[in-house]
């Protein structure tokens, strides 16, 4: 049986491959068409694509299914930007598409993002759904700059945006957790409540005249000598810290997941819980504790968005991030990896909806739904299909 | 071969009271080092309630549990496992899609520099356990890719690696394949040589005979006797289990048959993954006999039910029913045409477990008369068919209004069949119709098919019980990978039609 199946795969891994260059060939259709390259024929893209085209077919007659369609899917899609892309004129993509800024705007917003992802993937690995990750972001965003602005530090604000977010998550982990709730159900409550928490205080605190101008931030990090050069000076030259530090988190979060005994039976608690209450772990600590931390890091996320990129508070800033977020673990198959390069793909449609905006705002705000679009296809399982944990949402019962 | 002086652990006077019940009264058991002892006794004797109090998953209300002879407060599973106490449970605590090596080492993980997992070691000490007790696992499989069997041995490695000296094995064989189970019994018999002491809790008689050294009967909650194997018979063993005697042999007349009336020719079916699961199958099956489909689990059984039902739309070949064409009928049709079908799996095709026994009782005639008129139904006759019934057919445990799935094992069963024989079938598929149950009720149900068959009916019976083959069938069809292998007259020994079973040989299909 087994050599069976190892002989399906390695039959199966050429076509599998064709259909992953295609895709990569389907995107260098629009690459091409963009700067620094621009070429202005359109047979270019069209050309191109259709090699994308070709590969994806190919593979579909060897049985390859959702990732050959997808080859075919993205060779189309190249074509169809690719030649917008050379009829509208240079000095438009120029301004559009410089990719040094794109870049660097990109992991501004997909870093909120990264942190509520991260954290809602270990609470998700912990078999419990975290809707409420929007209200701890929020709730992360409004004591950030209370704390800055009482304290006068950034640091202080994040300590305090992180004590916010874990109050908002215990409350949460209490209802679902021990007294068992629905956990959508008690997700959308925190939502709501931290939307009205911080609403209240805001008007309170501030009133009228909103946060101060001067609040603390969080610092962004200058490197020396990259400020000349173009590329690297507007993609990575002036980073804010909490990006810098996202990367580390991103490490820390894999390693510990997948490498440490801590990680092995936060997975099993959210697998089997069952199973591991019977070799002596502690299903509920073990949720409490990924809760809390899923709300330290959505508060985290939180903080950077007021403290670290805006520089002030409004009422309900977050505007849907914490389910943006929600949907990147989804994408990214509850993996930190993954959840890290959905953040990405997010935060770079984001960027890109921005810089649409100069010349068509629709096309602007179509790209706004688009991390939502890509959730949808990656749930259908178009590039392997998402398997969450097995007991994810299942509130668990000591006997 | 087991030492008798020194008991490893001693129950004394365990009582245990839920509302209501007395699960447990004041039972006494006790365990020797290097034997296996058996603890048998009905679904609901308290088997499971005393293991779970000696694993700390329950409280004993009296009574004191001694290891070493010291007494010894059990809380907690952990605290069990700290005692050297391991149990595989009848439903595996396995992570599937874990490792097989992460599953053994989850809470007591090798580690690099006390931070990092240390997977290497992980798979070298669950190689090193799984050779010195000369078993064979992959420490890199997903569990879920392996089988049953195999899974059962990684449950087995947990304890070890716990350093277990005691290992509750809570009926073991009751997912497994005969062969599995003999594995099973091999690997048993190696830890005990290895100075293990297991307690094996089971229901059927002939495998305790095989492997137990000691034998306690439990019944209703009290030890009724323990008895060494050797001079213990099945006759003897089922008396104490149930209180009465027990006819483990269905007795029956040669079977006087008539017309064909079900007829299968070259069917084909497709399995949920696409690939062929039931590969040109031909029988029949003729009004007054009862012929029993053999097999390991797995070799296209159930997906044979499933066309033979109307569930599953065959790919080719043809079934008729009485000379009536239903290649292609729906499941309703087969009903309608005089086909019963007892499910292999009672709680997820059989009942509805949250509706009440009567509505399960007409579950297949709730629209028609006289249970439903111009659309309404009729909750009067509904009951009345349900008290006839669950008397006429002993069920205990739960009167027309009980949930089904308040019932044990046994008594759900019965309702099964009471609704599908009622309904006067002229085909009866029974699909595993004793899995699960104990001696009593395996006596009852085989009754009642034989009943079927003198009445008859034409029963199709499709079982992984050899022991059930065997007495119930007057022909004996092999299915393996998807075919029929061999045919077979009553007076086939076990070891003819296991050889059958695992592809051994081929025999021309009559």
């Amino acid at each position: 049986m087994n050599a069976f199946a190892g002989t399906v795969d390695r039959y199966a891994q050429t076509p599998r491959r064709v259909a992953w260059a295609g895709i990569v060939v389907g995107t260098l259709a629009f690459w091409l068409a963009l700067p620094p390259v621009q070429a202005r024929a359109p047979w270019v893209p069209i050309v191109v694509g259709l090699l994308a085209v070709a590969c994806g077919i190919w593979a579909l007659t060897r049985d390859v299914g959702r990732l050959a369609w997808g080859a075919v899917a993205v060779g189309l899609i190249g074509i169809g930007l690719g030649v917008l892309a050379t009829r509208s004129s240079t000095g438009h993509l120029g301004s559009v598409v410089t990719w040094g800024s794109l870049i660097g705007s990109t992991l501004v917003w997909a870093t909120p993002l990264a942190y509520a992802a991260v954290g809602g993937m270990v609470n998700e690995r912990s078999g419990v759904v975290n809707i409420g990750l929007e209200g701890m972001m929020l709730a992360g965003a409004f004591f950030g700059c209370l704390g800055a602005d009482k304290f006068g530090s950034w640091e202080m604000g994040l300590l305090i945006a992180a004590a916010g977010g874990a109050g908002f998550a215990l409350l949460f982990a209490f209802f679902a957790i021990h007294l068992r709730a629905d956990q959508i159900v008690g997700g959308t409550a925190i939502n709501f409540l931290a939307l009205g928490v911080t609403g209240y205080f805001f008007i309170q605190v501030y009133g009228q005249n909103g946060t101060p101008g001067d609040l603390p931030r969080i610092p962004n990090v200058n490197i020396g000598g990259l400020h000349e050069h173009t590329f690297f000076g507007d993609a990575i030259g002036h980073l804010n810290i909490m990006i810098w530090a996202s990367f580390v988190l991103l490490i820390v979060a894999h390693v510990g997941l997948f490498h440490t005994p801590l990680g092995l039976r936060l997975r099993a608690v959210g697998e089997h819980p069952r199973a591991a209450e019977t070799v002596g772990i502690s299903v509920y600590a073990t949720r409490y504790v990924a809760v809390t931390i899923s709300g330290i890091l959505a508060a985290l996320g939180g903080a950077y968005l007021s403290i670290g990129f805006v520089g002030s508070f409004g009422e309900n800033m977050t505007a849907g991030r914490g389910f943006i977020a929600l949907a990147a673990v989804i994408f990214g198959n509850w993996r930190p990896f993954g959840a890290y390069a959905a953040a990405i793909l997010f935060g770079a449609s984001t960027a890109l909806s921005f810089r649409l905006a100069v010349y068509s705002d629709a096309a602007s705000v179509l790209f706004q739904a688009l991390p939502y679009v890509l959730t949808l296809i990656a749930v259908a399982g178009v590039i392997g299909r998402s398997i969450p944990p097995a007991a994810v949402g299942r509130p668990y019962t000591k006997q | 071969m087991a030492d008798t002086a020194t008991p490893v652990l001693e129950l004394r006077g365990i009582t245990k009271r839920f509302p209501g019940v007395v699960a447990n009264d004041a039972v006494d058991f006790d365990l020797r080092k290097g034997e296996v002892h058996a603890l048998l006794g009905e679904n609901g004797a308290g088997k499971s309630t005393l293991m779970n109090i000696l694993y700390g998953l329950y409280r004993h209300d009296e009574g004191e549990i001694l290891l070493h002879g010291k007494p010894l407060d059990i809380d907690s599973p952990h605290e069990a496992i700290a005692a050297g106490i391991g149990m595989v449970h009848q439903h595996f605590m396995l992570i599937p899609v874990m490792t097989v090596a992460e599953n053994i080492v989850l809470a007591s993980e090798p580690t690099r520099g006390n931070v990092l997992l240390d997977m290497s070691a992980a798979e070298q000490r669950v190689r090193e356990l799984a050779e010195r007790f000369k078993f064979r696992v992959d420490p890199r499989a997903r569990v879920e890719d392996i089988t049953v069997g195999q899974q059962q041995r990684v449950e087995i490695l947990k304890a070890l690696y716990r350093n277990a000296d005691i290992l509750i094995l809570d009926e073991p064989t009751a997912v497994l394949t005969p062969q599995e189970a003999i594995e099973l019994f091999e690997i048993l018999k190696e830890l005990v040589a290895h100075g293990m002491s297991v307690i094996f809790i089971s229901h059927k008689l002939n495998e305790v005979l095989e492997i137990a050294d000691r034998i306690t009967v439990l019944r209703r909650g009290k030890t009724v006797a323990t008895v060494p194997r050797e001079g213990a018979t099945e006759a003897d063993l089922a008396r104490m289990m149930v209180g009465r005697d027990v006819l483990l042999r269905v007795e029956k007349q040669p079977a006087s048959t008539g017309e064909t009336l079900l007829h299968v020719e070259g069917l084909r079916v497709v399995d949920d993954r696409g690939l062929e699961a039931v590969r040109d199958v031909s029988l029949e099956v003729r009004a007054g006999e009862i012929v029993a489909i053999a097999g390991v689990d797995g070799n296209g059984q159930t997906e044979l039910i499933d066309a033979l039902t109307g569930l599953r739309r065959p790919a080719e070949g043809r079934i008729t029913v009485g000379g009536r064409e239903m290649t292609h009928a729906s499941a309703h049709q087969f009903l309608e045409e005089g086909v019963g079908h007892i499910p292999e799996d009672r709680h997820r095709r059989g009942l509805v477990l949250e509706f009440s026994l009567a509505e399960n009782l007409v579950l297949h005639d709730y629209a028609k008369r006289p249970y439903a008129t111009r659309g309404f139904m009729s909750p009067r006759r509904v009951l009345d068919k349900a008290r006839r019934l669950l008397e006429q057919f002993d069920v205990r445990g739960g009167t027309p209004s009980t949930p089904a799935s308040a019932l044990s094992g046994g008594n759900q069963q019965k309702v099964v069949i009471a609704r599908e024989v009622d309904r006067d079938p002229r085909v009866l598929i029974a699909a595993q119709p004793t899995r699960g149950l104990d001696v009593g009720a395996i006596e009852f149900v085989h009754r009642r098919l034989v009943e079927q068959r003198d009445a008859g009916k034409a029963v199709l019976l499709i079982s992984l019980e050899l022991d059930e083959v065997l007495s119930l069938a007057d022909r004996i069809l092999v299915i393996y990978e998807g075919r029929i292998v061999g045919e077979f007259g009553p007076s086939v020994t076990e070891e003819e039609l296991g050889i059958a079973m695992t592809g051994g040989r081929r025999e021309a299909v009559a």
